[in-house]
């Protein structure tokens, strides 16, 4: 059998429907063989980024299925290879599982400055969770299972394989000879273990059970591992409100009476605030970023910590844990809750306290929103996607960029349905909206996606519009346009004096821009067109684009600035800086 | 050298002999910014499965065990520990070129084992030591540090008791 033929085999084998990516010199046999199987829908970008985004949001949207799916992105030896990299380093970010299949040049001439030739296993290896360069035919079958297996196991993240051309043109002595039923890893050393200690689920329940103001911090590793319901369960059962990280959202619906929406640099005060005065917090799934501490050395100076976390290396790596669970979530909440030292109380006093803080902000906020404008009578970004949650009733997908609008996305959007959030966290990478939202919308095919973009990262990726019109995916695409890098703008008014260096930005016409592509687009300007526009972009069967002239003069609050404590929170800004 | 200050860990780890583990274990210490000393890496018995020893100096105790937590996470290691000086052995082996009169040479031996490899009329030495760190360093100043021409040391091994 031929390499290609190995490789694509065991792509099938694994249930492989779909593969993005782009074609070039050192991959083509690889593409030809994709070419020939009516089973593999090839999707082609118009940047390998996109294609590496594309497959993210098939895996993304797919998380919290019974049967995920894992996104896999192709590219040539190169420059082709390079341009994956932004791709696969926000995979690892955000414990994506991701594989990318580069092609290399033959091995032959490997090391001597060839055509199109990059050290790809240098450049991905501290990026990605595993790296491979089979050098031999044979070595093919093996290396993309144990690829698959390290991408989609434990804690997610991105595998590069990348093989040589003449290994791909190679035949092996032997047939394809793969069983799923007997396959084992040769992995000795890796680590993985999704059974919680009893000792360890007994001290959390003792934790637990003493604590006057918990509180969850809910994070991505509750939806990766489907537990939103145990997750509602624990908290009803024990009284304790739950605060979400940025990729924590949509593990249970938002508005949940218990929910104190997102936590962090712009989250919400009721979870900024509950977190300073808690007694103990119940991290699962996520890994204390940088984003919700603040400040590490004055976050939650009096609170005791029980840290779930299927990657040992992230208990004790930020915030000590009091008690560490290195488990699975799928294990560890179930024992927690079915413990039978836990107890089920209520903290009506804690809960009162909250509520409190609730107030804080609310009625700023909804005057803001009712007004839908701020300077110049623009649109406010907060009553755009304010509108968006009512029109969709909080049940699409949410597909956002960076920026401003999607901390916006983050706070305002009413999540309803499980897993119906995405964008890029840790990695922040501006353009990513466009190209995760086609990879959501086929992990999803019977759900409505909208990605929602500022004008600054919908211009990086804008390209992949062209994937969108070939393709016909239906995706809803929202332009916040406030002709600024509005998020940058923001720290500028806060803290640069309002010197706007680098962010003023001039658009193209996004009308022929979008009709250029067979793209029905429509623009908003006023306040009253707002949901008329998007429910007309919601009853649209296919593509279409809406883009809203937006206030660069719009300030995301609550904001607890970079290496500050929550407790430096800024909640109001008065013209030319911070209060 | 901040080694006075802070304590001295050796950390140990197995690991599959595949392409490119030790640039990943090295590619993690530039990474996470750790203050590596020495690491050597040997054969294990078992075949396939190499044994790396990594000294640094680290006042930190968090840090250290965060160290072996990445170590651990490579997919190629196979398992990884911090040993403590109380509780393990950590050997050192040099070879020393210098210049020395007969005389110098005979009050070294008193104090020090050492094998001589090479020995020309003109006084040129060269000697192989094996022993603790500040063993070697002792063996230097004894010998003046001026007469050595070339030193090549091996780093730290270590074993547990």
């Amino acid at each position: 059998m031929q390499g290609t033929e190995l490789v694509v085999k065991a792509l099938q084998d694994k249930g492989v429907r779909t593969i993005f990516g782009y074609t070039g010199g050192a991959i083509m046999p690889f593409l030809d063989e994709v070419g020939r199987q009516d089973s593999i829908r090839f999707i082609m970008s118009r940047h390998e980024q996109g294609a590496a985004f594309m497959a993210q949001g098939l895996s993304r949207g797919s998380a919290s299925s019974t049967q995920p799916q894992l996104g896999i992105c192709v590219a040539t030896s190169g420059p082709g290879a390079m341009n994956l990299v932004t791709g696969v380093a926000d995979a690892g970010m955000d414990s994506v599982p991701l594989l990318a299949i580069t092609g290399q040049v033959a091995s032959g001439v490997i090391a001597t400055d060839a055509f199109q030739e990059s050290d790809v296993v240098g450049v991905m290896m501290p990026l990605a969770k595993q790296v491979y360069m089979p050098l031999k035919v044979e070595a093919l079958e093996e290396t993309l299972h144990e690829a698959w297996y390290l991408a989609s196991t434990g804690r997610g993240g991105p595998v590069v394989v990348d093989i040589p051309k003449d290994i791909q043109f190679a035949s092996a002595a032997s047939d394809y000879a793969f069983d799923p039923a007997t396959y084992e890893p040769d992995l000795p050393g890796f680590l993985y273990s999704p059974h919680p200690s009893p000792e360890a689920i007994g001290d959390a329940v003792e934790l637990l059970n003493e604590a006057r103001a918990p509180v969850i911090l809910c994070g991505h590793g509750v939806i990766g591992s489907r537990q939103g319901a145990n997750l509602q369960k624990l908290a009803e059962a024990a009284d304790i409100p739950i605060a979400f990280t940025f990729h924590g959202l949509s593990a249970i619906p938002v508005d949940h009476p218990l929910s104190l929406g997102m936590v962090g640099m712009h989250g919400t005060v009721e979870a900024n605030r509950a977190l300073e005065h808690a007694d103990l917090l119940i991290a699962l799934g996520m890994r204390f970023d940088d984003r919700v501490t603040g400040k590490v050395a004055a976050f939650c100076p009096d609170a005791k910590v029980i840290h779930v976390d299927i990657d040992p290396s992230e208990i004790d790596k930020i915030i000590p844990a009091s008690v560490a669970v290195n488990a699975d979530l799928a294990q560890a909440l179930p024992a927690l809750i079915r413990h039978p030292k836990f107890l089920e109380q209520k903290r009506t006093d804690w809960l009162q306290r909250i509520d409190g803080w609730r107030q804080e902000m609310t009625a700023t906020l909804k005057a803001e929103i009712e007004k839908g404008t701020g300077k110049g009578g623009q649109l406010l970004m907060k009553t755009i996607v304010s509108q968006l949650s009512e029109t969709t009733q909080g049940k699409d997908l949410i597909v956002a960029d960076v920026g401003q609008h999607q901390m916006i996305c983050a706070r305002f959007y009413n999540y309803q349905t499980v897993n119906s959030w995405f964008s890029s966290g840790g990695a922040g990478t501006m353009g990513c909206s466009l190209p995760m939202a086609i990879g959501v919308k086929l992990a999803r095919p019977g759900e409505r996606v909208w990605s929602v973009s500022g004008d600054g990262g919908f211009q990086m990726n804008i390209q992949e519009l062209g994937t969108v019109m070939e393709y016909k995916i239906d995706i809803k695409i929202l332009l916040l346009n406030n002709r600024f890098l509005g998020m940058v703008r923001q720290w500028q008014t806060l803290f640069f004096d309002g010197h706007y260096a680098g962010t003023p930005m001039k658009s193209p016409d996004y009308g022929p821009v979008a009709q250029g592509y067979g793209i029905p687009y429509r623009k908003v300007e006023t306040v009253q067109e707002i949901a008329p526009a998007l429910q007309w972009a919601a009853d649209h069967d296919g593509p279409c684009m809406v883009e809203f002239l937006c206030d660069p003069s719009e300030i995301v609050l609550p904001m607890v600035p970079a290496g500050g404590s929550i407790s430096d929170m800024i909640t109001e800004v008065e013209e030319g800086g911070a209060s | 050298m901040s080694a006075n200050q802070a304590k001295r860990h050796a950390i140990l780890a197995y690991m599959q002999n595949r392409p490119g583990v030790l640039n990943k274990v090295s590619m993690l210490i530039r990474r996470k910014m750790y203050n590596i000393d020495t690491i050597t890496i040997c054969e294990s018995r078992r075949p396939g499965i190499s044994r790396m020893t990594m000294t640094l100096c680290e006042e930190d105790e968090r840090k250290v065990v965060q160290v072996v937590k990445q170590i651990a996470k490579i997919p190629e290691v196979i398992e990884a520990k911090s040993l403590e000086t109380e509780n393990s052995f950590w050997r050192e082996v040099a070879i020393i070129k210098f210049n020395a009169d007969p005389d110098l040479l005979k009050k070294l031996a008193h104090t020090y084992e050492f094998e001589i490899l090479d020995h020309q009329l003109s006084g040129r030495y060269i000697v192989q030591l094996a022993g603790p760190h500040q063993w070697i360093d002792n063996f230097v100043t004894d010998l003046g540090n001026d007469k050595v021409l070339e030193m090549a040391r091996s780093g730290f091994t270590a074993l547990e008791k």
